[in-house]
């Protein structure tokens, strides 16, 4: 994590990184239960950064043309509260698509080209996030309710990501990992960013769990 | 008590399920929906009334929300529905099904531990029906019915890209009614778009299903035809032709005989955007035009 965390001690940002190591082994393992696919989930990276430069990290740690992918959105609420945003990179969407996808998936003729496509990609960022929100929460002790997940099209640099945290000068904490889909070698990115509000608590909700083991 | 009548008010559907698919809770609005009484789905197998559920989709949901705790939404664009229930209200009417948008999450226990599941059911059905009037209305010429200039484009964007990737032919008829200022002059606007109405349902009816007809604007045309050439073209634009040709317009006390003039051309190797195809194509009315009207003119034709 970033030297940058002075609200953190150096105990409690070893107990977040053991923690998510967890939280992250178990979600790849239950999600290769769940859609049948072998999953490999990266070592999460931790960051505290500043909101306003929140776009420019997840730009930069994409090393794609941002302006060419999918990105899925989510919001969660809870004592854990902030929103996840899957990557998926462009040359991969189609054979996610194809993954996931029913022969009975069928549209209206009055619906958009692709619209078909985005719902699935909807679809397959939802059970992600879900997956690894669902284990930080339940290691936290911690209820989360979901809203539904949302396209984001333009330039992450105009779609008002960061306005989320409120204030810009206010501090978040950016967990990033990457799927990868071994078997049909595929990829897409997740990154979990929560607000100042969670902070407090996840540094109470880290005490409560290193008292464990006192 | 109160709680249970809350979920027996409300109008959305609310079912529990338990790890083994068996139905705990089924409220009032699903039994008016399915006709199924509560005391009779209670402690069976949802797939038993309703086994097209069992999706892999379904299934694969339904395990992630026991890992995870998540929530998933089933929604109406891509599931149109879960439950098989009849519409409700006259909205309803162009569809089967009541359209739905559900959502599955999970239920735990005073230990955290997830033991059911639930599925809320709303009935979106009105909210698709405006939906789909609202996206007609953005495709079709309000005048004469036929698909509008931005529906055409789109769907021209979209065959040549077919096109270009599968090297299937692709070929845009061009064509416009030929003196139609002198109807409007002569016998009123009225008249005119009643001409134009008139052309674009005789044109329709010179067209495969496959087709694409456009009021392009004015009294400009154009049809785009997928995995013809531009022999194929030909044929179907000569058939509008003398369909048009041979049609007498009756409006009030006139009658009016019109003629088409129409242009042809075949997306080829050479043609590098839809923009080109089109501007070929009208290159070939033009030509029609010049040559005397009333006349089918293929892009390379020589007059």
């Amino acid at each position: 994590m970033d030297n940058n965390t002075s609200s953190f001690t150096d105990l409690e940002i070893d107990t977040f990184q053991e923690l998510m190591n967890i939280v992250f082994g178990n979600a790849a393992a239950d999600l290769s239960e769940v859609i049948d696919i072998y999953v490999v989930l990266s070592v999460p990276q931790l960051k505290m950064i500043k909101a306003a430069e929140l776009p420019e990290f997840i730009q930069n740690n994409i090393k794609e043309d941002i302006v060419y992918n999918t990105i899925i959105e989510q919001n969660f609420l809870g004592n854990f509260n902030g929103f996840a945003l899957v990557v998926f990179p462009r040359d991969n969407e189609s054979k996610f698509i194809t993954l996931f996808r029913e022969n009975k998936d069928m549209f209206y003729e009055c619906d958009a080209t692709g619209e078909l496509e985005k719902e699935i990609l909807m679809e397959v960022g939802n059970i992600l996030i879900g997956a690894c929100v669902g284990k930080m929460a339940e290691l936290l002790n911690d209820s989360v309710i979901y809203e539904p997940p949302r396209i984001i099209v333009e330039d992450i640099q105009d779609s008002g990501v960061y306005q989320k945290l409120h204030d810009p000068k206010n501090w978040a904490l950016v967990l990033k990992s990457t799927f990868h889909f071994e078997a049909q070698d595929l990829t897409c990115f997740l990154f979990l960013v929560t607000n100042n509000e969670s902070i407090g608590w996840l540094k109470k909700a880290l005490n409560d769990y290193l008292r464990q083991f006192e | 008590m109160i709680f249970s009548e809350i979920f027996n008010v409300l109008n959305i559907g609310l079912v529990v399920l338990d790890k083994d698919f068996k139905v705990t809770y089924w409220n009032r609005w699903m039994e008016l929906s399915s006709g199924i009484d509560k005391a009779d789905i209670t402690g069976s197998s949802i797939f038993n009334y309703y086994p097209d559920l069992r999706t892999p989709k379904f299934l694969r949901s339904f395990k992630s929300v026991l890992k995870f705790g998540n929530f998933v939404f089933f929604s109406q664009k891509l599931h149109r529905y879960l439950f098989p229930f009849k519409p409700v209200g006259h909205l309803g009417l162009e569809f089967e099904n009541m359209q739905q948008s559900c959502i599955m999450g999970a239920l735990r226990d005073e230990n955290n531990i997830i033991q059911y599941i639930f599925i809320t059911i709303q009935d979106v059905t009105a909210n698709v029906a405006y939906e789909n009037r609202l996206c007609e209305m953005t495709i079709t010429d309000g005048l004469t019915g036929i698909y509008n200039r931005r529906f055409l484009e789109t769907r021209l964007k979209e065959e040549f890209d077919k096109n270009k990737r599968n090297y299937k032919p692709l070929s845009l008829i061009m064509f416009d009614i030929d003196f139609f200022k002198n109807v409007n002059d002569a016998y009123g606007h009225r008249c005119g778009d009643f001409v134009l109405k008139s052309v674009s349902a005789i044109a329709f009816s010179a067209m495969r299903e496959v087709d694409v007809l456009a009021r392009y604007g004015g009294e400009e045309f154009s049809c785009l035809l997928p995995n013809t050439n531009i022999n194929g073209a030909m044929v179907v634009a000569e058939r509008m032709r003398r369909s048009v040709m041979e049609h007498k317009i009756d409006f009030k006390d006139y009658s009016v005989s019109i003629t088409i003039s129409l242009g042809v051309a075949e997306a080829d190797k050479e043609t590098s955007s839809p923009g080109e195809l089109i501007e070929k194509a009208d290159k070939a009315l033009y030509k029609a035009k010049r040559s005397g009207r009333n006349k089918t003119v293929a892009v390379d034709q020589q007059l």
